[in-house]
């Protein structure tokens, strides 16, 4: 089925490059997600586990004692995994209602709110927990409504949401060049709000496959590396880190485990492209 | 004809078929499922044009330029303003979420005025011309009975700008020289500057052309100065940073090189850096030999003999002894200095966290010595004395006898007096005047607080309540209600940062003159007024001399008089700078010797110091008392607001796990410490200090000294909404003042306390 | 709806049928009767009674004639019905648009009169009802069909230049939305483009342009070209 698709021209690959050695996790990232996308907010959000932040920061160490310990923060949007084959995300492809979808076009792997009926089952398929599910509808208080975002649905309770790589932002960019007779996006004109809100410039938004923007050339770095590689999931988020615990842990690598050649960070290759 | 059981089924039946054969069913499915994914109370934002409006930061001394975006007159999302000189398109957390401050739940909606007992929380909504009213006569009183100097006054808003100004001007027409602003560590930088610079100025530091920045504890990334100017720098920093600092923060994180050290010995180590720069001939010669006073021993004008900076720091300084004092080693010392004083441009820098403690005037001279031995003061890449902002050339206020008489008596904090003649201001001497001051020499009656959140933001708050709880009448003028203004009298809510006009001079550590402009994004959503507007009122309704000394209409107004011919531009452009200012040279110093002083050539005494000592700094309260066996540290995080406003609930949420989880805090210990105290990871547990206990989660972390306890500051506020109160400890109920010797400063960063299994 | 309406006879089919073995003392034909009362009861529900009950009527605070507008402006659809520079839709005319004509009563419609009284000298803006308005959920860039497309507006949107004046509104009480949306036709046929604006009909039209099949689980268009 998949591969009568092909005729489809994947032109675009929108993706990120998140320099780790330049994150200093403040947070304006996840801020800006929230502010952007209208995140509920409730009375106690300790319990990260029922939080709803698609972008989240993690914070890693290197469980070494004092004073060698060291620490390093790991910004975690939607990996818009584009599978072994195209499209075939962890999420995408478990879907049963078609609430989620990837889209040829741009790489991104779409959520639609009113079409999802809450089953979950993407996020027991995602392996990077990228993805929330509402357990209560969504509160503003009186006047806090004010604030929302008209370009972003407001979500509602009993249904999974995630990060959408600020798609209405691509969808905004494109009516102004619509308007102006274009039918192709400078680099700058469609970035995200956390790549926008990133006050140290670590994360870098553009299309993978398009030679002239950034991200092109930075994920070629031999530094960089994608989260739980070894999975096959394919993500479009790659990450640059000098340190090589860093780059260990982002594959997850068990302590008692072996590294294979293949995975070992100093050899490690930029994962292959179509 | 029979009409049985069947027919009616036989109706049923009909009925069910026919059904079927019009379009009800499939409708109705159709509809229903389209209801239900659109629930009505799920909120549907309202489509509009869209704008953006710059403005101007003002929840931290960063003054970043924002840029909000409005569709149709609601503000949607606050970005950072490109080209700005302080942030050029860059923001912070702090800013990004200040809309649900302009629409959140804290906002006071009308002035308010006191019915319950203090801090009860029972209001009654007031006019404006009541609240205005009630205030002039509240403060009439005082001047009626010759006492005007027991009024007082806190303010908050960015120092050296009009509505500082105007309330500054107030205090002075109405006859109070007891006016504070909140304490920063420009406080003691600044004095530091007076004295071996000889000038009145703020501290700038050339970061982006420093390439070998050595951090003395300042939070560079959790907030310090500008933050978004700072993570700038940090990003784009082609040398090297070192932190010195007992915790791993984020700045020793991502700095090249941590070096904990024993808490409140930065000091001595910037001594013994000194000694090795000394020692092995690295300093500037040109610098100390040509425009240096005090390097070398010299004789006094009495024919005695007085020591140098270098003789100082040669003898009681030696690398093996700064280890001892500092816990490292002689080895990383003697390394440290050398790279530093080899970098070609290396700057060092103090003032701890986001360097919102005054500190102690030792250190800073220690490390500003440090930096002028290598030639580094005045100069590009390195800390210059930035002139303060002095746009406002107001005619000096009229004053009557009783402002005058009153003007003239001492300051309540004592700064000023021959005791501390360098200090500006000293806050943690001001509540302790009024907190132990016997029920009938209580010396303030009255207090304003403005932009300031003292009963959160001032060490000690125990103290700080049992001082206001003796003060008869308190005005806030606060947009929020926040701690302090639930402990007032009436509150004159000012508009949001976002609904007002002010300037915002001088952005903290920036080392060029910036003066910034907040401008309304919205129009006022309450029934609210400008401070500015309150205190010209308050001012015309006192009448007398202080009427005279506000001629202004209104507090616009008076803000564009300010700025004359200046004022559409900054208006327009959303920032004035000088782009020509640049290191002021070492020709600037404006000390007896005309030099750059490591020794003060002026009466040594008057600042109280031990002519053998260069540094003297106070040891921080309980040490010696064997009951308390670790050292508690407060430690700031840039996701933590510990300015007079707290977090916002889109803050909060970014608060991790192991700050807060529901509403316990959690301290930071070593699991060493924690194996002594018998305390795991998540435990609950009693922390006691001298001031005070609290109940605290643990966790434990390997970045950190053993012996040292290290709690967040920001949470624990009992003001503000479901959203941040009664969250988590104010680590300043645990941390209490310690008085600088030589200035009189708060020198305190941290307290010794235990921790006991709960 | 073929095998449902199979269904419905088999099961009335066989209720006859029992009925004739069990007795036969005449009672079918009554039976049969009833059968038809009822099919006749839910008939008559279902077409006529349904819709009424379904949609409420709502009239928009007073009427408007595009014809008359339209006379006198020099861009057709765009005059008022602009797009932003930003490329966004401006959608209705705000009341600052309407202000520069409106200011004083121009004609001698009561309409008009309404309308400078109750809103242009109260500085309010009309609330109108929108025939067209979709769920939040739906992005919708008018942009990209009139300008990239070059579609006309009366594709989607019908006649609506040519009326004199407005039609009701009719809401539908669940949903909350026009019946535009489902189309006039009860069970959703439709003879012209503009009859009816579900998400099957812009599909049906992207189908055939070809435009952005780019989804893996459908074939066909993403969802996020038209959701959001």
């Amino acid at each position: 089925m998949k591969k009568e698709h092909k005729h489809v021209k994947s032109n675009k690959k929108y993706g990120m490059v998140i320099d780790l050695d330049k994150c200093t996790g403040c947070g304006a990232c996840m801020v800006s997600c929230m502010a952007e996308n209208n995140v509920p907010f409730k009375a106690d959000e300790s319990n990260k586990l029922d939080s709803i932040t698609w972008m989240r920061v993690y914070k890693l160490t290197n469980d070494k004692p004092y004073p060698d310990t060291e620490i390093c923060y790991l910004p975690r949007p939607c990996q818009h995994c584009e599978g072994q084959h195209e499209g075939h995300s962890p999420c995408v492809s478990v879907c049963p209602a078609t609430a989620t979808d990837y889209s040829m076009e741009t790489g991104i792997v779409s959520q639609i709110y009113t079409r999802c009926f809450g089953c979950r089952y993407c996020m027991a398929a995602c392996p990077y927990h990228a993805r929330y599910f509402n357990w209560w509808d969504p509160v503003w208080p009186e006047g806090m409504e004010e604030s929302l975002n008209p370009d972003v649905s407001v979500r509602m309770r009993g249904i999974v949401e995630k990060c959408s790589f600020c798609f209405h932002r691509y969808q905004r960019a494109m009516e102004k060049a619509h308007f102006e007779d274009r039918h192709e996006l400078e680099e700058n004109e469609y970035q995200t709000a956390c790549t926008q809100a990133c006050p140290s410039g670590a994360i870098t938004f553009g299309d993978l496959n398009n030679e002239s923007h950034a991200v092109y050339k930075l994920k070629k770095n031999p530094n960089a590396f994608r989260l739980l590689e070894r999975l096959g999931t394919n993500p479009k988020i790659y990450y640059v880190s000098s340190r090589e615990w860093v780059r260990l842990a982002g594959d997850n690598y068990r302590p008692d485990e072996k590294m294979t050649a293949k995975h070992k960070p100093a050899k490690h290759a930029p994962a292959k492209q179509h | 004809m029979k009409i049985d059981r069947r027919s009616f089924l036989s109706l049923g039946i009909g009925a069910g078929a026919g059904i079927a054969l019009t379009p009800l069913p499939w409708k109705l499915a159709d509809d229903s499922s389209i209801w239900t994914q659109m629930w009505p109370w799920t909120p549907v934002p309202a489509r509009g044009e869209a704008t953006y409006v710059n403005s101007a930061c003002s929840l931290c001394p960063g003054s970043c330029g924002i840029s909000v975006r409005k569709i149709d007159e609601r503000a949607v999302k606050i970005e950072g303003m490109e080209g700005h000189p302080v942030n050029d398109g860059g923001v912070c957390p702090i800013g990004i979420a200040g809309l649900q401050l302009l629409y959140g739940q804290t906002r006071v909606k009308t002035p308010l005025k006191r019915v319950g007992k203090r801090g009860e929380g029972k209001w009654q909504k007031i006019s404006w011309d009541e609240a205005i009213s009630e205030v002039s006569s509240n403060l009439a009183e005082l001047r009626k009975s010759g006492n005007p100097q027991s009024l007082a006054c806190i303010s908050g808003s960015g120092r050296y700008g009009t509505v500082s100004g105007l309330f500054q001007r107030f205090m002075t027409a109405f006859g109070s020289p007891n006016f504070m602003s909140v304490p920063s560590f420009v406080d003691g930088y600044s004095m530091a500057l007076k004295q071996m610079h000889g000038i009145d100025s703020i501290p700038g530091f050339d970061f982006e052309n420093s390439d070998f920045i050595l951090s003395f504890g300042s939070g560079i990334i959790d907030g310090w100065g500008a933050p978004v100017r700072m993570f700038k720098a940090n990003a784009n920093m082609k040398g090297k940073i070192v932190q010195i600092e007992p915790r791993l923060s984020n700045t020793a994180a991502k700095a090249d090189k941590w070096i904990p050290i024993k808490p409140g010995t930065e000091a001595a180590l910037a001594l013994g850096l000194a000694h090795v720069i000394i020692k092995k001939s690295l300093y500037n010669k040109d610098f100390i030999s040509k425009h240096s006073f005090g390097f070398d021993d010299m004789t006094g004008t009495d024919g005695k003999k007085v020591k140098g900076f270098k003789s100082l720091v040669m003898e009681k300084y030696t690398p093996a002894s700064v280890a001892r004092i500092t816990d490292t080693s002689a080895e990383m010392i003697e390394e440290l200095a050398v790279s530093f004083a080899k970098a070609s441009s290396p700057l060092a820098v103090c003032g701890r966290g986001k360097g919102t403690a005054q500190g102690s005037l030792d250190e800073y001279i220690a490390v500003h010595a440090l930096n002028a031995l290598l030639g580094r003061v005045n100069t590009k890449g390195g800390v210059w004395a930035v002139e303060q902002p002095n746009y406002i050339s107001w005619p000096y206020p009229d004053m009557d006898k009783i402002a005058e008489k009153g003007f003239a008596s001492a300051r309540i904090d004592g700064a000023g007096t021959d005791e501390f003649p360098l200090a500006g201001q000293l806050a943690h001497r001001f509540v302790n005047a009024v907190a132990d001051a016997g029920r009938k020499e209580i010396p303030v009656e009255a207090l304003l607080i403005e932009g300031a959140n003292p009963l959160h933001q001032f060490s000690d708050t125990k103290a700080v309540k049992k001082a206001f709880s003796k003060i008869k009448f308190i005005a806030s003028f606060s947009s929020y209600m926040d701690d302090s203004a639930q402990f007032a009298d009436i509150i004159l809510p000012n508009h949001c940062y976002l609904e007002r006009y002010e300037d915002i001079p001088a952005p903290a550590g920036l080392q060029k003159p910036v003066i910034g402009i907040s401008r309304p994004v919205v129009a006022p959503k309450y029934n609210t007024l400008h401070s500015g507007d309150a205190i010209i009122r308050i001012a015309k309704a006192l009448g007398d001399k202080i009427e005279s000394s506000f001629s202004w209409d209104s507090y616009e107004a008076c803000l564009q008089a300010t700025f004359r011919e200046a004022w559409s531009k900054l208006d327009s452009v959303g920032f004035l700078i000088n782009q020509k200012y640049g290191a002021p040279g070492w020709d600037q110093f404006e000390t007896e010797s005309k030099l750059f002083e490591f020794i003060s050539s002026a009466d040594g005494a008057k600042t109280g110091r031990d002519k053998d000592e260069i540094v003297n700094i106070a040891d921080i309260e309980g040490k010696g008392d064997k009951k308390y066996n670790l050292t508690l540290i407060s430690y700031d995080s840039i996701r933590l607001a510990s300015g007079s406003v707290g977090n916002t609930p889109f803050m909060i949420k970014a608060v991790a796990d192991t700050i807060l989880k529901e509403n316990d805090i959690f301290v930071e210990i070593n699991p060493k410490t924690a194996k002594d105290a018998g305390v795991k990871e998540g435990a609950k547990a009693v922390l006691t200090t001298p001031k005070g206990s609290a109940n605290v989660r643990v966790h434990l972390f390997e970045g950190i000294v053993p012996g040292v306890i290290a709690m967040p500051r920001g949470l624990g506020h009992t003001g503000d909404d479901k959203y941040l109160s009664g969250k988590g400890v104010n680590v300043h109920d645990l941390i209490g003042p310690v008085e600088d010797p030589a200035s009189g400063l708060d020198a305190a960063w941290g307290i010794r306390a235990k921790l006991a299994k709960a | 709806m073929s095998t449902q309406d199979d269904k419905a006879e088999a099961v009335s089919g066989e209720a006859v049928e029992s009925c004739k073995t069990c007795k036969d003392d005449g009672s079918g034909g009554v039976v049969f009767l009833f059968f038809i009362i009822g099919l006749m009861i839910s008939l008559v529900f279902g077409w006529v009674v349904f819709p009424k009950i379904l949609y409420s009527g709502k009239k928009q605070p007073f009427d408007f004639n595009h014809v008359v507008h339209n006379e006198v402006v020099d861009d057709g659809c765009e005059s008022c019905h602009f797009f932003r520079d930003d490329g966004t839709y401006a959608g209705v005319p705000k009341l600052a648009q309407c202000v520069d004509c409106h200011e004083e009563v121009q004609g001698e419609t009561e309409d008009e009169a309404i309308f400078v009284r109750d809103y242009v000298s109260k500085n309010r803006e009309v609330p109108w009802l929108i025939y067209s308005k979709q769920p939040d959920c739906v992005f919708f860039s008018h942009v990209a069909h009139v300008k990239t497309a070059g579609m006309d507006c009366v594709t989607c949107h019908g006649d609506i230049g040519e009326s004199t004046s407005l039609k009701v509104y009719e809401k539908n009480i669940i949903t909350g939305y026009s019946r535009d949306i489902w189309g006039k036709n009860m069970i959703g046929l439709k003879k012209n483009t503009y009859d009816r604006m579900k998400m099957d009909d812009c599909a049906e039209c992207h189908v055939k342009e070809g435009v952005k099949q780019s989804s893996v689980q459908t074939k066909k268009g993403a969802c996020f070209v038209c959701h959001k």
